[in-house]
């Protein structure tokens, strides 16, 4: 077996969030993917969950695609609401759980975002790409 | 038939801040144990997701239930038939002769509003909320299937409708349509009206061997739990579809049964768009028209296949722990002529379905499909 990914920057135990990194002006997601059956993931795992290959850094984005999205209007989470979430397929990546930043409105299914980085909070952002935003 | 109900029970629900977690383990199992004709109880199943440590224990050695083996199981929402579960597997396989299963749960000791998401959980940690996770699956039915934001509504009212004619739930009234349209936004599409209120409450069923002769047995043709699969960018399907129907097929196969079969199904509607999503799954409609169920009034009370005629959590409300024996406990009555101003005539087959989330990266923590016959 290979070294579990327990410390790696990308994953900080007390904290089960994923990570955004800068590379070449770009704001990636911080995830691994399997080194037998290459499945991208975003969350910290022992090993691959599907196939239990070994996990190797990756990193993946910054553009994806909304699976589905809410606003949510709770003030239950320690966050302000309402705030926006949506599950964003990455191109080649995986799904993953994104805030929007600034949308009161729950953003279409379909629309195309690019991740742009880590709140104060910790929580990943996405927004919509700029061919999505109306002129 | 793999074993048998011989007496069920359940409190009142909805809010009841006044009550201790015992007085609703005494009402339920109290009334179950009468129905079952006073019973020795051999060994206790007890689901509960907040429950005090000692919380089963507590309550039931003031019953006289001392002595014996007391388990406590969480399993998200689906703890008290998770509960019902290992109590069958125990009978059918020789271990026990009569067990109790109770489902409890006294929400309003832990929370004033919705369940705070989970610190611990990748998603949780991220503000996903029950609520937002179900209208996750709402937004998406509403862009690629033939669903609407009326339809999701129409669950709301149908549920409340029947939840009227049960004395037992905490129903909040009649609305119509657009009485649920114009509710609350909680998370979008779903209304205040659209989510199960926070409700006190127990359950419980005393669960004996399969050919045990009681005048009002109801047989458990199967009981199937399941923890769900992975839910990842592969996943087509809304979040629990997948884990609903695999423990469905399997539920349907043991009993013998499809879902042509059914006179009644309970199953977990903590929002309108879950009851859609579980409906399709459970094969009611297929894949993408469950809506069509609630527009041709094929399973309110006088249609084809009424589904949660209780009110369902919707308007029963939903005290984790309880749920599952609750819907245990509505489908018996009515396989056995009890169920009042909601009786469905002749009932013979009936289904209970309860899904529990929470965990991401899987389409559920658990599912439980139970098939029982008159």
């Amino acid at each position: 077996m290979g070294t579990p990914v327990l410390d790696d920057e990308r994953g900080d135990a007390n904290d089960p969030r994923p990570r955004t990194v800068r590379r070449d002006g770009q704001t990636l997601l911080a995830g691994w993917r399997c080194t037998s059956c290459s499945l991208p993931r975003a969350a910290r795992a022992w090993r691959c969950p599907d196939c239990g290959g070994e996990l190797a850094d990756a990193e993946f984005g910054p553009a994806g695609t909304v699976w589905s999205s809410t606003v949510v209007h709770l003030d239950i989470s320690g966050i302000a609401a309402p705030y926006a979430l949506a599950y964003v397929d990455l191109d080649d990546g995986p799904r993953f759980l994104a805030h929007i930043a600034g949308a009161t409105a729950p953003v279409r299914v379909g629309t195309r975002v690019t991740v742009t980085g880590t709140d104060d909070r910790g929580d990943v952002h996405v927004q919509p790409a700029p061919s999505e935003v109306p002129a | 038939m793999i074993a048998s109900i011989l007496g069920v029970g359940t409190s009142r629900f909805g809010k009841q801040q006044d009550l201790h977690p015992s007085d609703f383990v005494w009402q339920a199992v109290g009334e179950a144990l009468a129905d079952a004709g006073d019973p020795q109880i051999d060994a206790v199943f007890l689901g509960t997701v907040f429950g005090a440590p000692g919380v089963a224990q507590r309550a039931l050695h003031t019953l006289g239930i001392t002595g014996v083996p007391i388990l406590t199981i969480e399993n998200a929402c689906a703890s008290g038939t998770s509960a019902f579960h290992e109590g069958v597997a125990a009978v059918q396989h020789g271990r026990y002769e009569r067990v109790l299963a109770v489902g409890l749960e006294k929400m309003t000791d832990q929370f004033r509003g919705p369940i705070v998401p989970e610190n611990t959980d990748t998603e949780g940690c991220a503000g996903l909320a029950l609520p937002a996770l179900y209208a996750m699956a709402a937004s998406r039915y509403l862009a690629v299937h033939d669903v609407t934001e009326r339809d999701l509504a129409g669950v709301a009212v149908k549920n409340h409708a029947h939840g009227a004619l049960n004395p037992r739930s905490s129903s909040r009234g009649t609305p119509t349509v657009d009485e649920v349209l114009e509710s609350r936004m909680i998370a979008d599409p779903l209304t205040l009206l659209q989510c199960c209120p926070l409700s006190d409450g127990a359950a419980a069923a005393v669960i004996g061997p399969p050919d045990v002769e009681h005048e009002r047995a109801v047989r458990v043709r199967a009981s199937v739990m399941r923890s769900g699969g992975l839910w990842d960018h592969r996943s087509d399907d809304a979040w629990g579809y997948q884990v609903i129907a695999d423990t469905a097929a399997d539920a349907y196969a043991t009993a013998g049964v499809g879902p042509d079969d059914l006179d009644v199904v309970e199953c977990h509607d903590a929002f309108t768009i879950g009851e859609i999503v579980t409906t399709e799954a459970l094969g009611l409609a297929r894949r993408g028209e469950g809506a069509q169920l609630i527009r041709t009034g094929a399973t309110r009370l006088g249609g084809r296949l009424p589904v949660n005629p209780s009110g369902g959590l919707l308007s029963r409300g939903h005290p984790l722990g309880a749920t599952g024996l609750a819907q245990i406990a509505e489908i018996t009555w009515q396989l056995t002529g009890r169920a009042g101003d909601r009786q469905i005539d002749g009932a013979r087959l009936g289904l209970i379905e309860t899904m529990g989330g929470g965990v991401s990266g899987i389409d559920g923590n658990a599912c439980v499909v139970v098939v029982l016959e008159r």
